[in-house]
Order: structure tokens, then C-alpha cells, then sequence
């Protein structure tokens, strides 16, 4: 089975959000996934990115964020790594399937949400990097 | 992200174009606080034409229904495309916001 990789990397900011999506689009489309796990594997790395983005650098310098993304055995890999304060989403708590309606505290909804649309996610810190993988099993 | 906001029978509809996420949400929240402030009470988000939605979009939609509660008024989304409305339901949202197929039936229902 043929084996498919891409990989960039994107400065810590939110207006990079445009190129990931472009990024995640033409990877997905160069292995033939759906628009449907297009959108979900968007959404997750979005949420990841914009976790690290919004909280991962204490300090205002620009940081890279990479990205590499493989296809294999119909599954779809996809590595994040930050040098920023450590984080494991793994552990982190997740707002649940049913926010609060009442009271605004539903941090974690984000993470909640890459839970769901991926089957797999690891963390492990590494040589001053949060490496993070996530697995989606590619279903026709 | 493109807004466009319209008026009808005192209710303020939102049409949104494109993507909802947490680089384009503050516009959509400036949007939706300044309309409380002239004091809109009801609300349509149209959202056929909205292709994404994150986390951060979702927050924004959870915090203005709230503020509309407090003030007697409500919110209404419509026109969900389908990997949209998963997000909804993925959050728990679609549990107490409304969601109706059409901006017609949304107004209907203010």
C-alpha cells in the first residue's frame, strides 16, 4: 500500500488558519477522502491549533507549529508539534457532551470536539515539544 | 466570512457566508453585541451558507442566546448544512437551541 505524507508549518497566530484549512484541503483531496472527513480532520486541527495559539506561548515572539500528515492503510495520521509551555490534551478535561446552559464555563469544548471526530489521540512531551498525534480511520 | 444583517417584523436575521472559526468569530460577536445594544431582542442566524463552524463559533452562539434570555428575546438558527449541524449535535447544542430548516419558519417562531 502506497504511502501518502504531507507536512508544513504555520507561525503561532489565528490568521493562519486560512492556510491550514488549505493545506488540510489539498492533502485530503490528493488521497481521495471525503468532504465530509475534509471538514472533520479541518475542525480538529483547528481546534488543537487555536488551543496552542491562544495559550500554548507565554511570550509575545512568533513560534512554528508543525504539522505533518500521513495516509496509510486506510487510516489518517496526523502529527502537531509546539515548543510551547507543556499541555496534554489527553488529560485535560472536556466539557462533556451537554454544556452548562447556565453558567459560561464550557472550556474544553474544544478539545471535546477533536475527541469525537477523531478514534485516536496521544500526547507525549518531547525534547521541549508537545507532540501531539491524532489517528481518523478512513471509512468510504 | 461575510455578514449580512436584514430586518423583518422587528427581528434581526444574520445571513453568514463562509467560515465561523475562532479567526472570524469576534466579527460575528461584534455584530450580534452591538444589534443587543440597539436593542434587538430576536434573533435569526441564517446559516446556509455558512461552510465551518468551530468551538469558537459555538461559544459566541452559546453567550448571545443567554444575553437574549436575560432580556426576555431568543435566538433561532436555520438553514444548517448537515457537517454543521454534527458539530451542534457533537457539542450538545441542538439539546436547547432551537434549529429549524428555513428563515421563514425561524421568523414564524419569534
Amino acid at each position: 500500500m502506497s504511502k501518502e505524507t504531507a507536512s508544513f508549518k504555520l507561525k503561532n497566530a489565528l490568521t493562519e488558519l486560512d492556510s491550514l484549512f488549505k493545506h488540510v484541503e489539498r492533502f485530503g483531496k490528493s488521497v481521495g477522502l471525503p468532504k465530509k472527513q475534509i471538514f472533520q480532520i479541518n475542525l480538529a486541527l483547528d481546534e488543537l491549533f487555536t488551543n496552542i495559539v491562544s495559550y500554548g506561548f507565554t511570550d509575545s515572539n512568533s513560534h512554528w507549529i508543525e504539522f505533518s500528515l500521513s495516509f496509510d492503510n486506510g487510516a489518517v495520521v496526523i502529527r502537531v508539534e509546539d515548543s510551547g509551555i507543556p499541555f496534554d490534551p489527553v488529560a485535560a478535561p472536556t466539557s462533556g457532551s451537554v454544556p452548562p446552559m447556565e453558567n459560561c464555563k464550557i472550556g474544553g469544548l474544544g478539545l471535546h470536539i477533536v475527541k469525537k471526530m477523531m478514534d485516536e489521540i496521544a500526547y507525549e512531551r518531547k525534547g521541549g515539544k508537545n507532540v501531539i498525534e491524532i489517528k481518523k480511520q478512513v471509512r468510504p | 466570512m461575510e455578514i449580512i444583517e436584514s430586518k423583518q417584523n422587528e427581528i434581526n436575521i444574520f445571513t453568514l457566508h463562509g467560515r465561523l472559526d475562532s479567526n472570524t468569530s469576534p466579527e460575528l460577536e461584534k455584530k450580534l453585541v452591538d444589534a443587543m445594544e440597539g436593542g434587538a431582542r430576536n434573533m435569526v442566524l441564517d446559516f446556509e451558507n455558512l461552510d465551518y463552524i468551530s468551538s469558537a463559533g459555538l461559544r459566541i452562539i452559546l453567550k448571545t442566546t443567554k444575553d437574549l434570555k436575560r432580556t426576555e428575546g431568543a435566538l433561532i438558527l436555520c438553514a444548517m448544512q448537515d457537517y454543521v449541524k454534527e458539530v451542534f449535535e457533537i457539542a450538545g447544542f441542538d439539546s436547547f437551541l432551537p434549529i429549524v430548516p428555513t428563515v421563514d419558519e425561524a421568523v414564524s417562531k419569534l
